[in-house]
């Protein structure tokens, strides 16, 4: 049996201990961009939502689009690793922190769009002072936090073990890493708890993240909107979060890779997997929408008829169609050939042009329908404004910078998950698969 | 986009703040940096109800004024009130709106720079104003030529009006020169075919079967709310009668989408289909025979032939057929209905304050009136029986006026004439100076530059009178062009005397008192200015009162003397004081004037409901003494070839509610709601036929450049079949030069496009005539926003 | 307890629009000038709504339907405010808190009458316009939404009268200013638990129907065709 020291890890802890110049370029950049939003949040505070673009009847758009586009990132990590680790599929453990992470940080970029979008953002506590609960947008409040509690301490968990090695090993940050490191060790009863405490985070997180998105689709479903008030519409966004939330791990992946030189971590392999999973969601989400327009166009009400047609032939046509290409041809097309999924810029070309479509079914699903209300009313066209696009930007920038920031405090590939691989799971694995077999005893 | 710099200080103060402060309270939050909430001062004091009657229109609606305070916060129908019977129009609706208008004038105006621009005005006192009216009038007089003397004035009924006419009684001046562009043409067929000069007032409620020929009367009625509740009641009344509407326009406008059935006629068809339908009702003998042959000349006789042969040989139904493009299916279903009705009405082309039909057309409506029978008959077609209120002085002229009256008139007009004043050549005649120059013209309640196809003319024509006086609350188009603008004060400012248009049967007189303690601002009554002018050149004895309050109880103790009718009041008030006159009774519920005045002024108005049917002496004025068919008319509509299609599209205007007569435009609550159908608002827009425009290339929403022979504008096209192929319909009312800030710059005036044509048989401005050429355009620089 | 409807006759209605204007008066309804107008960004509380009839090629037709807050019985708005800034009252007006409502705009997406409007930005009334307003409204701040409360002021005013009278308030106490504007006298309002009262009989009569009736919202706004004789009142 091999051992193996800390020091092997080393490209892990690289990213923490040392910080070169183009970090600081970057996340400079990304700070510029951030301060541009703050002052386009500054110019809404003041004038009101008369900057936007929005309207009557359009009086939703690119804030809630973005809410709807980022809650479903959030499905990329937590769910996706709890998902994994219940599997036992041990390809996991240099992803999951990747992951995770990206759950914890968007999904206050995706309340935040809430907050954008309230024309009185002084009153928001009045959510909690007279909160009426037979509206689904307290429901959504309710299953955001639930979520974000859960997979904050979901994220937190496994990391005990690695702030453990840096309290150890950075002397000089020992004021963060040791109060968060809650005196672990690494004996066994401590290993043994933190395993079941996972374990039990695992199976609860999976309900909640499932429940998030179900719960935002039913903002929309629970009113009587013409293609708004459908029931497929929460597994229907569940599987267009998840869809989205896979994609977006590739994408980190990806640069996290690149940018820390983790090549030995993040192989193709863990790509390829990854990609076949998207694949998987690209084919549901394909077969979801198929079954969502045939309905409308089958049952030919002719209210849904109005926003079908906008949406296929009408003034969003050019939108809806980019997202057909690429929700479903683009991703299927690289991720159906083998070669090119194998190949790591095949699943993240895939991933890019699924964020791409899958921001654009957002947008198509809020816009299209309030552009059409039952009762004839005539408004401009919704264009979104530059307040709008200028918090958009910021927000995806300042999610970015917090992901980076995160990465210079704690490792990105769990260190202590990678070595329990080493040391554990060959074995394991091997004794499971044994287990599988005919020859293997019956017990 | 635009950083202001101190917003990004701001932005920089405020973080600084933020952090220093900790989360400021949410007070302070919403007010301080936010800015959330509008600081207001809502009215205190005691409540009041002020009577009063609405001038936004000559509709005479009675209304009452919300007082608190000192301010006026809501305008209201007088519930007794026989004309608006509590109810108001979206304009008078504004009235709050309008008196508290940012750019009312305030001030008298003297221009000191070139015509045209209001930046060429200064204020002044009115002491100046009076004291240079005067002296120039005075010199005038001097020089014995008060001729020179020239009023153009609109079509109100008020008090006003009355004194500035007068004024020109006494000064020595034939020239009151009306400009009531929408009422001339059915008054003139009703001259040409009653004998009398009245404008006619159709019996809606009364009836039950409508034929409009493009009388869009829900829009452009000269009393809409009055004709808006006749119109309810004609549909469902307490009974179990329901009236059916009938309309005929190459325009599906706001009266259509209320009709039963669009006919689609093609433009300039009117009459061709009226008498298409006449001819029908005659051929199938369903005409109504007493009254031909008791009431009537011309129906068998004449020179030529009579109205029968005339109809049944010209106008065959395959030929109005062929012309109106209706089929004779239908023009024989139209006549059979018609016929057939009960109380059928038929109403002669009519779009509005300024656009009042051709008179041809009106004729043919009206010789289908007589045919079956409605004139003068409940349902039919009535004529006002109205009440003299004017308080003057017989025998007030003195010998310099007496003179003048010998004077022609100076826009040609004489007692012969259909015309009642002629706007057109009253502007040639003040360039020209023929028949004799014009020292001072007066203009009340009229804006010519706007509503006239002459509008450069009479730019010049303006150029050529040494001083031009003009009232106006809001500046307008022609004001621009004045010397002096006096300033009006709004209606609910001011004394008032108003008596109800001539498309009410009944008479009636609503009285206003100031609802407000004081005028907003340095603004006096025409009334007050002409008295006081009066004072100064020594015609007292034609005028006596001090001001407009007085001559206002003066009008009033009139009506004492009248001798007829009663205050308003409740339903059982009128039905008392209608059977009583009808029993020869008079019941007036006042003994003297001071209790008339006392009780008017309690009530808001008098009124005598009672209408004596088939009073034909009154009625019917004719040398026979009979309705006369016309078959003269007749026959030259007859005659006259469908206008040439030389290429481009027919002219059709309309005059949508909220901005007819050329007034709403100054209001953004009116501006709003120009078309509820297209969701128009805020601009000018063509109308023309999915077909049309596919075959000039246009798109719905698109500029589009309307050009005439004179000028061209460019407007909105809207693509609808709400207008038939080979026309395209725009309305009237916006493209001001003036007229405050809402108005200017928005829309364009279509009335600018046309040729200036005249309807041969009365030399009244054919409006119906014109042809455009129509081609796609870019946008105008001052309407940056794209609608889908 | 009364439950108040309004019932508004399309063959009487004559698109006038003087409820509109009425409404926007007696409601303190902001000054939109042509941008914000186009911006779709002007507030009413009562519109007209056009529905065009027949086909391309066929004779078209042209139906503008007065649309206010339906106030409904079972109002869609109402259960999605996640502050209960918007509910129903005893006497089924829908109304709206102006000093709660934190401007999501989720009840303005719900309503399926699209009756509900927002203020994009503060109310603004170029000096001396603000000398008209009316002191029974309250002039609504930015960022919240407003809609037609069916004059509830008024009928605030109505039960004060009815009480100094000692009398319990009872149909025809109060009257909306878009009803008491109305020039065709095409509407009417009153207590639909009268069976006495005017709106009652004429909403039990053949013409009368509600907007989206199949979406199950129940307007107290209640609608008489057009085109049928009118024995029903
Ligand atoms: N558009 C608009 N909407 C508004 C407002 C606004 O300014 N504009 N204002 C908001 C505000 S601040 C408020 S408080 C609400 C008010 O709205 P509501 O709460 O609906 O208040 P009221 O309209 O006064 O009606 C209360 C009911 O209680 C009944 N009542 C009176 N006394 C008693 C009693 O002793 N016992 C019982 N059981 N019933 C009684 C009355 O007859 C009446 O039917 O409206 C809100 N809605
Ligand atoms: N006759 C009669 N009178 C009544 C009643 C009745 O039933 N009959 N009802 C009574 C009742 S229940 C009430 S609550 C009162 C309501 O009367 P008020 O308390 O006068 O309430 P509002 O008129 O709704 O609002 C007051 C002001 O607050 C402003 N405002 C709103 N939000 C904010 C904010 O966040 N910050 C700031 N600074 N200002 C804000 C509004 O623009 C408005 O100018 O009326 C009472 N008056
Ligand atoms: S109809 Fe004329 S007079 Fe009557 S309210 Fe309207 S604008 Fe005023
Ligand atoms: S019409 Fe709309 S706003 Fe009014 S009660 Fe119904 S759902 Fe609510
Ligand atoms: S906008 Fe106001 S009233 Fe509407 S749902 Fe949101 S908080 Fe409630
Ligand atoms: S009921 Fe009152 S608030 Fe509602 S539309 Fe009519 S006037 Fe406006
Ligand atoms: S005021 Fe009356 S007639 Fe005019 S649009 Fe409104 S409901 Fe119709
Ligand atoms: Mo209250």
């Amino acid at each position: 049996m091999q051992t193996f020291e800390a020091n092997d890890d080393g490209p892990l802890l690289a990213p923490i201990e040392l910080t070169s110049r183009r970090f600081w370029i970057f996340a400079g950049a990304l700070l510029t961009i951030g301060l541009w939003g703050a002052f386009a949040w500054w110019t809404q505070l003041r004038r009101g939502l008369s900057v936007t673009g929005l309207n009557a009847p359009v009086f939703w758009g690119l804030y809630i689009t973005n809410f709807v586009f980022f809650i479903g990132i959030s499905h990329a990590g937590t769910l996706i690793s709890a998902i994994l680790r219940l599997a036992h599929a041990e390809w996991r453990r240099s992803i999951t922190r990747a992951a995770e992470v990206i759950t914890v940080l968007v999904l206050f970029f995706g309340m935040g769009c809430v907050i954008l979008d309230l024309g009185r953002p002084d009153r928001v506590l009045n959510v909690l002072r007279s909160g009426n609960f037979t509206s689904p947008l307290l429901w959504d409040v309710t299953s955001v936090a639930c979520y974000l509690t859960a997979s904050t301490i979901y994220l937190f968990l496994p990391l005990i073990p690695d702030i453990a090695i840096l309290r150890d090993r950075m002397p000089s940050r020992r004021w963060l890493y040791r109060p968060l490191a809650l005196g672990w060790t690494g004996t066994e009863k401590q290993v043994r708890r933190l395993d079941r405490a996972i374990a039990v985070m695992a199976v609860i997180v999976i309900p909640i993240a499932v429940s998030v998105h179900t719960v935002v689709s039913w903002v929309f479903a629970m009113t009587v909107q013409p293609m708004w008030h459908s029931t497929i519409f929460g597994p229907y966004f569940v599987v267009g979060a998840i869809f989205s939330g896979i994609g977006a791990i590739i994408i980190a992946m990806a640069i996290i890779r690149k940018a820390y030189h983790l090549e030995q971590y993040l192989k193709p392999i863990h790509f390829n997997n990854l990609g076949l999973l998207l694949l998987v969601m690209c084919l549901l989400w394909f077969y979801f929408t198929f079954a969502e327009f045939l309905t409308t166009y089958y049952g030919g009400e002719p209210m849904h008829m109005l926003v079908f047609l906008s949406k296929t032939e009408g003034k969003f046509s050019p939108l809806f169609w980019t997202m057909v290409v690429t929700c479903f041809v683009i991703p299927f097309v690289l991720l159906a050939n083998r070669r090119t999924r194998t190949q790591i810029w095949g699943t993240v070309a895939a991933s890019i042009s699924v964020e791409i479509g899958m921001w654009l079914e957002r947008f198509l699903i809020v816009v299209p329908s309030l552009s059409n209300p039952r009762i004839p009313l005539t408004a401009p066209s919704y264009v979104p404004s530059w307040v709008e696009w200028s918090l958009f930007a910021a927000f995806v920038s300042m999610f970015i910078l917090l992901y980076a920031v995160f990465t210079k405090f704690f490792p990105i590939v769990s260190i202590w998950e990678i070595r329990e691989g080493r040391e554990h799971s060959v074995s394991e694995v091997t004794t499971r698969v044994l287990s599988y077999l005919p020859e293997a005893a019956n017990e | 986009m635009k950083i202001a710099r101190r917003e990004f200080i701001g932005l920089v103060a405020g973080a600084a703040a933020g952090a220093a402060l900790g989360a400021p309270g949410g007070r302070l939050f919403s007010d301080a940096l936010l800015s959330a909430n509008q600081p207001i001062y809502p009215p205190r004091g005691p409540e009041q109800f002020m009577l009063s009657v609405c001038t936004a229109c000559p509709g005479g609606c009675g209304v009452r004024a919300r007082r608190i305070g000192n301010r006026i916060v809501k305008v209201e129908g007088n519930p007794l009130h026989p004309v608006s019977g509590g109810r108001l129009c979206a304009k008078g609706q504004a009235a709050v709106q309008a008196l508290y208008h940012p750019d009312r004038l305030r001030l008298p105006l003297r221009r000191t720079g070139p015509r045209g621009s209001l930046k060429s005005f200064r204020p002044a006192t009115w002491d100046a104003a009076i004291a240079e009216i005067a002296n120039r009038l005075q010199s005038v007089r001097d020089e014995q030529r008060p001729e020179s003397v020239v009023l153009l004035r609109g079509g109100r009924s008020d008090t006003a009006t009355r004194a500035a006419r007068r004024f020109l009684q006494a000064f020595g001046s034939p020239n009151d020169i009306p400009f009531d562009r929408g009422n001339d043409a059915g008054a003139i067929a009703l001259f040409l075919t009653q004998g009398l000069r009245a404008a006619p007032a159709p019996d809606i409620r009364g009836a039950d079967y409508i034929l409009s020929l493009g009388s869009d009367f829900l829009e452009s009625s000269p009393a809409p709310v009055y004709t808006a509740r006749a119109y309810g009641d004609f549909r469902q009344t307490h009974t179990a009668r329901r009236g059916k509407l009938i309309y005929a326009d190459p325009r599906l406008s706001i009266t259509a989408a209320s009709a039963d059935e669009w006919i689609p006629i093609r433009p300039m068809t009117h009459a061709t289909f009226a008498l298409g339908v006449a001819a029908a009702i005659v051929e199938e003998g369903l005409y109504d025979r007493e009254f031909v042959a008791e009431r009537s000349i011309g129906f068998e006789d004449g020179p030529g032939g009579g109205l029968r042969s005339i109809l049944l040989k010209q106008f065959s139904l395959e030929r109005v057929a062929a012309e109106s493009g209706i089929t004779v299916n239908v023009i024989l279903r139209i006549a059979r209905e018609l016929a057939g009705a009960h109380k059928a009405l038929v109403l002669g082309p009519h779009n509005g304050p300024l656009l009042g039909g051709r008179v041809y057309d009106h004729v043919a409506a009206h010789v289908l009136n007589a045919l079956i029978g409605n004139v003068d008959q409940a349902g039919g077609i009535l004529i006002a029986d109205d009440v003299a209120i004017e308080a003057w002085p017989a025998d007030a002229l003195d010998a310099v006026a007496t003179a003048g009256h010998r004077q022609p008139r100076i826009d040609g007009v004489g007692p012969d004439s259909l015309l009642s004043g002629d706007a057109e050549q009253l502007a040639r005649a003040l360039t020209t100076r023929q028949p004799y120059a014009a020292e001072v013209l007066f203009i009340l309640g009229a804006d010519p530059l706007y509503a006239t196809a002459a509008h450069d003319q009479f730019a010049a024509a303006m150029e050529k009178v040494p001083l031009v006086v003009d009232f106006a609350s809001i500046p307008n188009d022609t004001s621009l062009y004045a010397d002096w603008i006096l300033p009006e004060p709004h209606f609910l400012e001011t004394w008032n005397v108003q008596t109800s248009p001539a498309s009410v049967a009944f008479a009636s007189v609503s009285v206003a008192s100031p609802a407000l303690p004081k005028p907003l601002y340095d603004t006096r009554p025409a009334a007050d200015v002409f008295l006081d002018l009066a004072r100064r050149l020594g015609l007292q004895r034609a005028m006596p009162w001090q001001d407009s309050a007085a001559l206002s109880r003066a009008e009033v103790d009139r009506l004492f003397e009248a001798r007829r009718g009663a205050i308003i009041g409740t339903q059982f008030d009128a039905a008392w004081v209608r059977m009583m006159e009808g029993a020869g009774w008079w019941a007036p519920g006042y003994a003297s004037a001071d209790e008339l005045w006392k009780r008017v002024s309690e009530s808001g108005g008098w009124w005598d409901p009672f209408y004596d049917h088939g009073d034909w002496s009154r009625v019917i004025r004719t040398p026979s003494g009979r309705f006369d068919f016309r078959p003269d008319i007749v026959r030259q509509i007859a005659d006259g070839a469908p206008a040439a299609a030389d290429g481009g599209l027919s002219l059709l205007l309309f005059e949508p509610l909220p901005i007819a007569g050329a007034t709403g435009a100054e209001l953004p609550f009116l501006q709003a709601l120009l078309d509820p159908g297209l969701d128009e608002r805020w601009e000018t827009w063509g109308e023309i036929h999915p077909e049309t425009a596919a075959a000039l290339h246009i798109r719905n929403g698109s500029w589009i450049r309307v050009a005439s022979s004179r000028r061209a504008i460019v407007i909105r096209a809207r693509v609808t079949d709400r207008v038939v192929t080979g026309a395209i319909a725009i309305p009237v009312g916006l493209g001001k030069a003036a007229g405050g800030r809402w108005a200017e710059g928005a829309g364009a005036n279509p009335l600018h496009l046309l040729d200036g044509a005249r309807e041969p048989l009365s030399s009244l401005p054919d409006f119906g005539s014109s042809r455009v050429l129509v081609s796609e355009a870019t946008a105008p620089d001052q309407r940056p926003i794209k609608r889908s | 307890m009364a439950r108040w409807g309004m019932v508004i006759d399309l063959d009487r209605c004559t698109a006038c629009q003087a409820c509109v204007v009425a409404c926007q008066v007696e409601n303190n309804i902001p000054v939109a000038g042509q941008s914000d107008s186009d911006r779709g960004r002007g507030i009413s509380w009562i519109r007209l709504a056009p529905f065009n009839e027949g086909e391309h090629g066929t004779r078209p037709g042209l139906r503008l339907v007065p649309i206010p807050c339906m106030h409904c019985e079972k109002p869609p708005c109402t259960k999605v405010c996640p502050v209960k800034a918007t509910s129903i009252g005893k006497e089924g007006i829908v109304a709206q808190v102006y000093a709660r409502c934190i401007g999501c705009r989720y009840c303005t997406t719900a309503c399926p009458y699209t009756v509900r409007r927002f203020n994009w930005k503060l109310p603004e009334w170029p000096d001396p316009m603000g000398e008209g307003l009316s002191p029974d409204v309250s002039v609504r701040p930015r960022g919240v939404v407003e809609k037609c409360s069916f004059c509830h002021h008024r009928l605030q005013n109505a039960r004060d009268k009815a009480a100094i009278e000692g009398r319990a308030l009872r149909d025809g106490d109060y009257m909306p200013a878009c009803v008491e504007s109305c020039p065709a006298e095409a509407m009417f309002f009153g207590d639909l638990d009268d069976p006495r009262s005017v709106v009652t009989r004429l909403e039990a009569g053949p013409r009368a129907f509600r907007l989206l009736e199949e979406l199950g919202t129940k307007p107290k706004v209640i609608y008489l065709s057009k085109g049928e004789s009118g024995a029903d009142v």
